[in-house]
C-alpha cells in the first residue's frame, strides 16, 4: 500500500490532480464558515475591493455564492458517485461472478439502463418533481441514472476472475458466494472501483451542473450550486450585456473539479493497472 | 506553397464579393430589402411562427397583427389613450354613453382596402356573430350589449347604439372597454367566407386571410415567413384625412422580426437592428449609451399600468386565516424587489388595489389606506400579527426555517410559489419573497415551473401561492377591471373545478359560505353603473378597504401594461414624458398608434 502510494506521488499528474482536488475541497468545506458577505443591493455590481467577483442579480456577492456552489456540488456529486457506484459494482459483482441467468438478466436490466439516455430520465423525473427539489433529490436521481456503465465495468472484471484458482479454493474450503464475491473478489477490484468512483464523482457533479442549467436543479434555501450560478446567469442574460462575472468563475470551478479528477484517474490508473504501469 | 496562398487569398475574396452583394441586394425592396430609412422594426408582439391572419380565430392562435387589441390591419371603433383617459375616434366617434346605452357614429369616410364603406353592417356582423356560432370570440359580447340599434342621421351618418344589457351584466363600463377592444372586420367579406363554406364557421376559421387581405387600418401584410411579418403601408388610407390631416404614416414598412427570447431583443436595440419592442429588459439605465430609450429619462423608466401579484389559495390552510395573509403582505420588502429584481422600473409601493398614480389616482386615498393596510416591509408587524394569531416557527441554530406551527399546534405544510420556470423577473421576485416571508417564519418555497404545470394551475385553483398578472388592459375601466379581475364571486368554483374559473383564482369571498361578504360583489356590480364622480370616489375607496382588510392576493409591483422602449439611431420623434404626443405604447395598441405619423427617420 505505502509503495503503491510512493508510486503514485511520484506521478505528476496525480500531485497536480490532487492539489487541485484538495484546494476545491478545503474551499468547498469550509470556505461557506469562514466567508460571508451581506448582499449589497445592487444587482450585477462589478467585481471591486469589497466584492472581488461582483454580485449577483440579487446582489449576492459572487465569492460567497462560489463557495457555497463548491460545497453543493462536491456535495451531490460525491452523493451520486456513493449511489452509483454502490449499485454498478455491487449488480456487476454478482452477474460476473454468478453468470448464467443470474448474469443474463442483470445484464438485460444493466443493458437496459444503458439504452435510455439518463440525462432524459434526470430531465423527466426532475421536472415531474417542480416544489422540494433538494440537493439530496438530485443527487439520488443522479445516482439511480448513472450507476449501468459501473456495473457493465465490474462484471467484465468479475467474469475474468471467477475461474481463478483461489475462488475455486475458497469454493472447495466451504465459503458462501457472498464471502466469495466480498472476500475474495471486491478486493482484487477495489483499485478499479475506487478509480470507477472518482469518475462516478466528476460524472455526477457534470450531471448536476447540466440539469441546474436547464432550470431543473435544486431549489430552495441555501441549495445553490455551481450549475444553480450558471442557470441564473443564463436567465438574466449575463452574457448578453457583458456580465462575465456570472458565468466564467462558476464555469472555471466546474472545470477545475472535473479536470482535477480526470487526472487522479489517470494517474492512479498509470499505477494501479500492471499494463500501464511504468 | 505559391499556389495553396493564391488559392487562399482567392478564396478569401471571392467570400468577400459574395457577401457585400449580398449586402446590395437587401437594398431593394424589388429585390427583396427594404430602405432602413422607410422600414422600421418593431417587436415583442409574436413569438411563435405565424400561422394564420384570419381575425375570427381565437387570439392566442392568430398571428401579429390580426391578433389582441392590435389596430393597424382591422381597426376598433375607438382607441383608449391611456395618458389622457380619452376615447379617442378610430372607425367610429364616442357620442355618449350612460348606464342604458353607449352611443358611436361610424365614420362616414372610412372604407375597407377594397373601397366598400365600413358601415353598421360590418360592426353588426363582429358584434352578434356570438348569436349565429355560440364559438365566436365575441359571443360574450352578448352578456354585456342586449341589442344594437342603428339610426341615420344628418349627414347620412349612421349611429350606433349598443343597449346595456341589464338583465344579465349591467355593465356600460365594459361596453366602453369593447369599442376598443373588438376589431370590426369586413362583413361582406366575411359572409361571403361563410356562404361559400355553407355557414360552416369552423372551416370559415381555416382561411388564413393572408394573401391581400380586406383591411380597414393604415397597413396591411406584404408577407412573411418563420422568422419575421412585414406590413405595407397603404397610401389610400382613408384614416389619413379624416383623423391625421392628409399625413400619411411616415414609415412605409413595419417588419417584425420573431425572436425566440429576451436576449434578441436587447441585443437588436443596442446594435439599431431594432427599433422598438414591447418586453422586460432588465437594467435599461445601462443601455442608454446605446442609444436605447423609454418614456422617462430616470427611474422607474416606464409609466405604470398593471400590478403583478401573489394570489393566494383563500381555501386552504393557513391561506385562509386573514391575519396569515396580512402578516405576509407586511413581510414582504417591496423596495428589495423594485431594486433587485425589477431594475427599479416600479414606483414606491403603495398598498391596495388603486394606483396611486396615473388616471387612477382621483379614487386613491392616502388616509384611508394607510388605516386600513398593513404597514408594507415591517417584518416586527409581521411577526408579531403572526404570534397573536398563535402561529410559531421553529428555526435552527444557524437561523434557518425549519417549519412553523398552526394556531391548532400542527405542523404547518410548505406552501409552494408557484411561476414559470423561466421567467427572470418573476423568479427573482419568488426568490426574494421566499427569503424575506421565511425570515418572518412563514414556510414557502420556490416552485418554479414549465407552462404546462402553470397556465392550468390558475383556473382550477391548484396551487398555494402563484405568481399572477390578471388580464387587466389599461382601458376606461380602470381600476374597476382590476378589482372585478381580483375579488369578484360571480363565477366561484371550487378549487379543481375544472379550467372554470377565469377571475379571482384564489377563490376569495366563497358565496356559500356564512362569511361571505356580499357588499364585495354588490360594489362591483354598483360602481360601472356610477355616473356620480363623488359616489364613485366613495364606492372604491370602501371596496379598496375591504381589499386592504381582507387581502386576498398581494400586489408586489406595479409595472407598465406594456414595456416600451426604443432606439433612436434609425428613427426619432418617439413619444415620451417630454414629448407626449401619444402613451407610452407600441404603435399598434390604442392611441400609440399615433406614433406612425410623427416618427422621422435619421437618414432620408
Amino acid at each position: 500500500m505505502l509503495k503503491l502510494l510512493r508510486n503514485l506521488i511520484k506521478e505528476p499528474m496525480f500531485v497536480i490532480g490532487m492539489s487541485l482536488f484538495l484546494i476545491t475541497m478545503i474551499a468547498g468545506l469550509l470556505g461557506p464558515s469562514l466567508y460571508t458577505a451581506s448582499p449589497n443591493g445592487m444587482s450585477y455590481a462589478r467585481p471591486s475591493a469589497e466584492y472581488w467577483l461582483g454580485t449577483d442579480n440579487l446582489g449576492h456577492d459572487y465569492v460567497a455564492l462560489l463557495l457555497r456552489g463548491l460545497q453543493n456540488s462536491l456535495y451531490v456529486g460525491f452523493m451520486a458517485g456513493i449511489i452509483a457506484t454502490t449499485i454498478g459494482t455491487l449488480v456487476g459483482l454478482f452477474a460476473g461472478f454468478k453468470g448464467g441467468l443470474v448474469d443474463d438478466i442483470l445484464t438485460m436490466f444493466t443493458n437496459l439502463f444503458i439504452v435510455i439516455p439518463s440525462f432524459v430520465v434526470l430531465v423527466l423525473v426532475s421536472a415531474s418533481w417542480p416544489e422540494g427539489r433538494s440537493l439530496t433529490l438530485i443527487a439520488v436521481l443522479i445516482g439511480l441514472t448513472t450507476w449501468p456503465w459501473t456495473a457493465r465495468s465490474v462484471r467484465a472484471q468479475a467474469a475474468s476472475l471467477r475461474g481463478r484458482d483461489h475462488i475455486s479454493l475458497a469454493r472447495i474450503n466451504g465459503a458462501t458466494n457472498l464471502q466469495i464475491i466480498f472476500k475474495h473478489i471486491l478486493p482484487y477490484l477495489a483499485s478499479y472501483v475506487f478509480m470507477v468512483f472518482i469518475m462516478q464523482v466528476a460524472s455526477g457533479i457534470l450531471s448536476e451542473s447540466a440539469i441546474s442549467m436547464i432550470g431543473l436543479g435544486p431549489i430552495g434555501e441555501g441549495s445553490t450550486s455551481l450549475g444553480v450560478i450558471l442557470n441564473t446567469a443564463k436567465n438574466n442574460s449575463a452574457i448578453t450585456y457583458g456580465y462575465w462575472w456570472g458565468i466564467f468563475p462558476a464555469a472555471i470551478v466546474i472545470t477545475m473539479i472535473v479536470f482535477a479528477l480526470y487526472l487522479l484517474n489517470n494517474s492512479m490508473e498509470g499505477v494501479f493497472n500492471p499494463r500501464l504501469r511504468k | 506553397m505559391n499556389f495553396l496562398r493564391l488559392i487562399t487569398c482567392g478564396v478569401f475574396v471571392l467570400s468577400f464579393a459574395v457577401l457585400a452583394s449580398c449586402d446590395k441586394r437587401e437594398g431593394g425592396r424589388e429585390r427583396g430589402g427594404y430602405p432602413r430609412s422607410e422600414t422600421l422594426y418593431l417587436a415583442g408582439s409574436q413569438w411563435g411562427d405565424p400561422n394564420t391572419f384570419n381575425p375570427l380565430v381565437e387570439p392566442w392562435l392568430v398571428a401579429w397583427p390580426a391578433n389582441d387589441r392590435f389596430n393597424i390591419m382591422y381597426e376598433p371603433l375607438t382607441a383608449y389613450n391611456s395618458l389622457t383617459g380619452a376615447t379617442e375616434p378610430v372607425l367610429g366617434t364616442l357620442v355618449s354613453f350612460d348606464t342604458e346605452r353607449v352611443v358611436v357614429d361610424i365614420q362616414p369616410e372610412a372604407r375597407w382596402s377594397d373601397g366598400v364603406p365600413v358601415t353598421s353592417t360590418d360592426v353588426k356582423f363582429i358584434y352578434e356573430l356570438g348569436k349565429r356560432f355560440p364559438q365566436a370570440t365575441t359571443a360574450y359580447v352578448g352578456e354585456f350589449v342586449s341589442g344594437i340599434k342603428v339610426d341615420t342621421i344628418d349627414g347620412g351618418i349612421e349611429r350606433v347604439s349598443f343597449m346595456v344589457n341589464k338583465r344579465e351584466r349591467n355593465n356600460p363600463l365594459a361596453i366602453l372597454d369593447q369599442l376598443q377592444a373588438i376589431r370590426i372586420v369586413p362583413a361582406h367579406v366575411f359572409e361571403k367566407y361563410l356562404t361559400d363554406n355553407n355557414n360552416d364557421f369552423e372551416a370559415v376559421k381555416k382561411i388564413k386571410c393572408d394573401d391581400k387581405p380586406v383591411v380597414s387600418g393604415p397597413y396591411t401584410l406584404e408577407q412573411y415567413n418563420n422568422e419575421r411579418i412585414i406590413l405595407a403601408r397603404r397610401d389610400d388610407y382613408w384614416g389619413n384625412k379624416v383623423l391625421h390631416g392628409g399625413a400619411l404614416p411616415v414609415p412605409k414598412y413595419i417588419i417584425h422580426p420573431i425572436y425566440k427570447n429576451n436576449d434578441h431583443f436587447a441585443v437588436g436595440l443596442q446594435k439599431g437592428t431594432l427599433d422598438a419592442s414591447m418586453n422586460f429588459i432588465p437594467r435599461i439605465n445601462e443601455r442608454k449609451k446605446d442609444g436605447v430609450r423609454t418614456w422617462y429619462d430616470a427611474p422607474p423608466y416606464f409609466v405604470p399600468g398593471s400590478m403583478h401579484f401573489l394570489y393566494l389559495n383563500n381555501t386552504k390552510a393557513p391561506l385562509n386565516d386573514r391575519n396569515f395573509r396580512r402578516a405576509m403582505a407586511a413581510a414582504i420588502d417591496y423596495a428589495a424587489i423594485n431594486r433587485l429584481a425589477l431594475s427599479n422600473y416600479t414606483p414606491a409601493m403603495r398598498p391596495g388595489l388603486i394606483m396611486p398614480e396615473g388616471l387612477e389616482k382621483e379614487y386613491f386615498n392616502a388616509e384611508e389606506v394607510d388605516a386600513h393596510s398593513v404597514p408594507l416591509g415591517d417584518t416586527a408587524y409581521a411577526r408579531r400579527i403572526l404570534s397573536e394569531a398563535g402561529y410559531r416557527s421553529v428555526f435552527d441554530d444557524r437561523g434557518m426555517l425549519r417549519f412553523s406551527i398552526g394556531p391548532n399546534g400542527d405542523t404547518l405544510p410548505t406552501l409552494s410559489i408557484r411561476a414559470p420556470a423561466g421567467w427572470s423577473d418573476w423568479e427573482a421576485i419568488v426568490n426574494l419573497v421566499v427569503s424575506q416571508l421565511r425570515a418572518v417564519g412563514i414556510d414557502v418555497r420556490e416552485g418554479f415551473v414549465d407552462g404546462s404545470q402553470y397556465w392550468p394551475a390558475l383556473p382550477s385553483g391548484q396551487f398555494d401561492i402563484i405568481m399572477r398578472k390578471p388580464p387587466v388592459a389599461v382601458t376606461a375601466s380602470l381600476p374597476w377591471n382590476r378589482f372585478n379581475a381580483v375579488m369578484s364571486s360571480r363565477n366561484w368554483r371550487p378549487v379543481g373545478d375544472g379550467n372554470s374559473m377565469n377571475e379571482n383564482e384564489g377563490r376569495y369571498n366563497n358565496p356559500n359560505s356564512p362569511d361571505y361578504n356580499k357588499r364585495v360583489d354588490e360594489l362591483l356590480d354598483i360602481i360601472p353603473l356610477m355616473t356620480d364622480k363623488d359616489s364613485l370616489k366613495a364606492a372604491y375607496i370602501e371596496l379598496n378597504n375591504i381589499f386592504l382588510t381582507d387581502q386576498p392576493v398581494i400586489p408586489v409591483c406595479h409595472l407598465p401594461e406594456e414595456y416600451y422602449q426604443f432606439s433612436t439611431k434609425h428613427w426619432t420623434g418617439w413619444p415620451t414624458e417630454k414629448n407626449p404626443f401619444a402613451p407610452p405604447q407600441l404603435p399598434w395598441v390604442g392611441s400609440g398608434r399615433n406614433t406612425l405619423w410623427k416618427l422621422q427617420p435619421v437618414t432620408k
